[in-house]
C-alpha cells in the first residue's frame, strides 16, 4: 500500500494576518506550524501502514522552509517527504494547488491512497482534497471519521455528516479527507525527530512534475479575492 | 529516599526540551549539560513528564538518545497518566535497563495531544479514570520491588480531600512524598509530617524569583513583582523542616546552582 499524505504549513492560528494589498495571508516572519488536521491524516496513514505494510509519503507545496512540515511528518512515521516548490506555483488557489499536487502524485506513481486533513486552518476551504480527486479522476470520500476495513482492492470509509454518518465502500485508488475524530495523532519521539532532521528531502519543480504553466500560479487560478476584512466587532451581550 | 535526606542530596528538577522547540540541538545540549552537572554534584536529577501539559520529550528517551549516564540512585523520572500503555511500558523498561529506580508517579496535567491511560489498559477495576493511585499499583505489580515510588502532595488543595488521596497513594505503594512548592512554614505540611512520620517527605523549594508563576499551583493570585528571595526561602525550609529533603524547581543553573550547596548545613 502506497499512501501519500498532503500536509501544509500554516501560520500559527493566533498569528494569521491578511495583506491588505494582495488580500493573501502573510506568511513571512510568522511562525509556521503543520496544519493541525493534517496530523490526523498522517496518523491514519501510518496506522494503515503499520497494519498492512507499505509506505507513507508526505507531500507538501510551499516555499523551501516548508520542508519543516515534511520533517515533522517523517518524525511521526512517514517514510519520506517530497517538497513541491517553485516560484511558478506562487499565487495558486485551491484548484491550481490541487492540480500541482495531483501531478506530483502521478509522478510518484503506484499510489493507492491520498489522505488529506479535511481543510487547512488558514484558507478553511476544504477544497484541495476533492480538487485532487477531480484532477486525478479518482474516487473520493470527505469528512472521514473512521476507516473500519482496508482490503486489497477497496476499503470502507465512515463519513461524518451534520446529523450522523454513512459508510461507503470505495475502490482504490482514492482520495480521502479526514476529520479529527478519526484518531489521536501520536507525539514524535526524540529518536524520530532526530532521524527526521537527517533525511534528504527532494524538491520538485513545476517542470519536474510536468505541470502546465497556465494551470498553476495566478494564471491557473480562477479564484479572485475581491475583498478581505475581519468581521465586525460584536456588541457585548449577556446570555 | 531516606538516605538522600541523610546525605543532603538535593533533588534538582530538569525540564526536557519542549516538542515545539525550534532549536532542538541547543536545547538538547543544555539538558545534557545540566544533567551531567547534577550527576557530578552528587545530587538527584529529577526529569519532568510533560510538565504543565506542555508537550516535551520524555526523560528516558533523553537519557538514552543523548547517551547520558545516570549515577545509581541519582535520577528520578516523573511519570504521569498521559501515555499509551505501550509508551508507559517502554518508559518502565528503559528505567529498568538504565538502573533508574526512583519514579515520581503523578496524575499529570495532560493535553489534548496526549492519550490518557484507560483503566482497562492497566487492569484497574472499579474506577472511571486512571490516577496516580492506579498507576502506582500497576508499576508495583509489573516490576515488583524494583522501583522506589514517590507521589505528590498539594497543601493548597482542600485539606481533607488531599489527605484522603494520600492515604490511597500510600496504600497503593507510595514510599516517599514530594510537596508542591512551599514558602516558609505551612501548617498543612506540618500535618503531613505528623501523620506520616515514617515516610520520607521532600519539600519543594520554588527557585524562580517570579513568585507570581506559582499562582496556578497555589490556587490564588500572586501579583507580579511580589518580592521573593528563593535562596532565603531555601534556607528557611532547611531550618523549618530539618528532617525533610528538598526538591529545587526552576533552579537557575547559571546564577543559583553554586549557591545552594552552602544552604544545607
Amino acid at each position: 500500500m502506497r499512501i501519500v499524505v498532503c500536509v501544509k504549513q500554516v501560520p500559527g492560528s493566533s498569528e494569521a494576518k491578511i495583506d491588505p494589498e494582495t488580500k493573501r495571508i502573510v506568511r513571512e516572519g510568522v511562525k509556521a506550524v503543520m496544519n493541525p488536521f493534517d496530523a490526523y491524516a498522517l496518523e491514519e496513514a501510518v496506522r494503515i501502514k503499520e497494519r498492512l505494510g507499505g509506505e507513507v509519503i508526505a507531500l507538501t507545496m510551499g516555499p523551501p522552509r516548508a520542508d519543516i512540515a515534511l520533517r515533522e511528518a517523517i518524525s511521526v512515521g512517514a517514510d519520506s517527504g517530497i517538497l513541491l516548490s517553485d516560484r511558478a506555483f506562487g499565487g495558486s488557489d485551491t484548484w491550481a494547488t490541487s492540480y500541482a499536487l495531483s501531478k506530483a502524485v502521478r509522478k510518484i506513481g503506484g499510489v493507492d491512497l491520498v489522505i488529506c486533513g479535511k481543510q487547512a486552518i488558514d484558507g478553511d476551504t476544504a477544497q484541495v482534497g476533492p480538487g485532487m480527486a477531480a484532477h486525478l479522476g479518482w474516487a473520493q470520500a470527505t469528512y472521514v471519521m473512521a476507516i473500519p476495513e482496508v482490503g486489497e482492492k477497496e476499503f470502507l470509509a465512515k463519513r461524518m455528516h451534520e446529523d450522523g454518518w454513512d459508510l461507503c465502500r470505495i475502490r482504490f485508488p482514492a482520495v480521502l479527507t479526514v476529520v479529527k475524530d478519526i484518531n489521536r495523532p501520536r507525539v514524535p519521539t526524540l529518536k524520530g525527530r532526530l532521524a527526521a532532521q537527517k533525511v534528504e528531502i527532494p524538491t520538485w519543480t513545476a517542470q519536474d512534475v510536468g505541470a502546465e504553466a497556465d494551470k498553476i500560479g495566478l494564471e491557473g487560478s480562477p479564484t479572485r479575492v475581491v475583498k478581505a476584512e475581519p468581521p465586525a466587532a460584536r456588541n457585548k451581550a449577556t446570555l | 529516599m531516606r538516605h538522600h535526606i541523610e546525605n543532603k542530596i538535593y533533588h534538582v528538577e530538569i525540564l526536557p526540551p519542549k516538542q515545539e522547540t525550534e532549536k532542538l540541538e541547543v536545547d538538547l545540549e543544555a539538558f545534557a549539560v545540566k544533567f551531567r552537572r547534577v550527576m557530578e554534584s552528587g545530587y538527584c536529577a529529577c526529569v519532568t513528564d510533560n510538565a504543565m501539559g506542555n508537550l516535551a520529550f520524555q526523560g528516558t528517551e533523553m537519557i538514552e538518545e543523548l547517551g547520558l549516564e545516570p549515577r545509581e540512585d541519582l535520577v528520578m523520572i516523573h511519570l504521569n497518566t498521559f501515555h499509551t500503555k505501550e509508551a508507559l511500558d517502554e518508559i518502565l523498561e528503559t528505567c529498568v535497563a538504565k538502573g533508574i529506580r526512583n519514579l515520581l508517579v503523578i496524575s499529570g496535567d495532560g493535553s489534548d495531544r496526549l492519550p490518557r491511560l484507560q483503566p482497562l489498559d492497566i487492569g484497574a477495576k472499579g474506577v472511571e479514570a486512571v490516577t496516580s493511585v492506579e498507576l502506582l499499583r500497576y508499576i508495583a505489580e509489573r516490576h515488583p520491588g524494583f522501583f522506589h515510588l514517590g507521589v505528590a502532595f498539594n497543601p493548597y488543595e482542600p485539606e481533607e480531600h488531599e489527605f484522603g488521596k494520600m492515604e490511597r497513594k500510600i496504600a497503593a505503594g507510595a514510599e516517599f512524598i514530594i510537596t508542591q512548592p512551599v514558602i516558609g512554614l505551612h501548617p498543612v505540611v506540618e500535618r503531613l509530617l505528623a501523620k506520616y512520620p515514617q515516610v520520607p517527605v521532600i519539600v519543594e523549594a520554588w527557585m524562580s524569583k517570579k513568585l507570581d508563576l506559582l499562582s496556578e499551583a497555589v490556587g490564588y493570585e500572586i501579583s507580579p513583582g511580589t518580592p521573593y528571595d528563593p535562596i532565603e526561602n531555601l534556607k528557611s525550609l532547611h531550618s523549618i523542616y530539618p528532617h525533610c529533603g528538598v526538591y529545587l524547581s526552576l533552579l537557575g543553573f547559571k546564577t543559583q546552582y553554586d549557591l545552594v550547596k552552602d544552604c544545607w548545613k
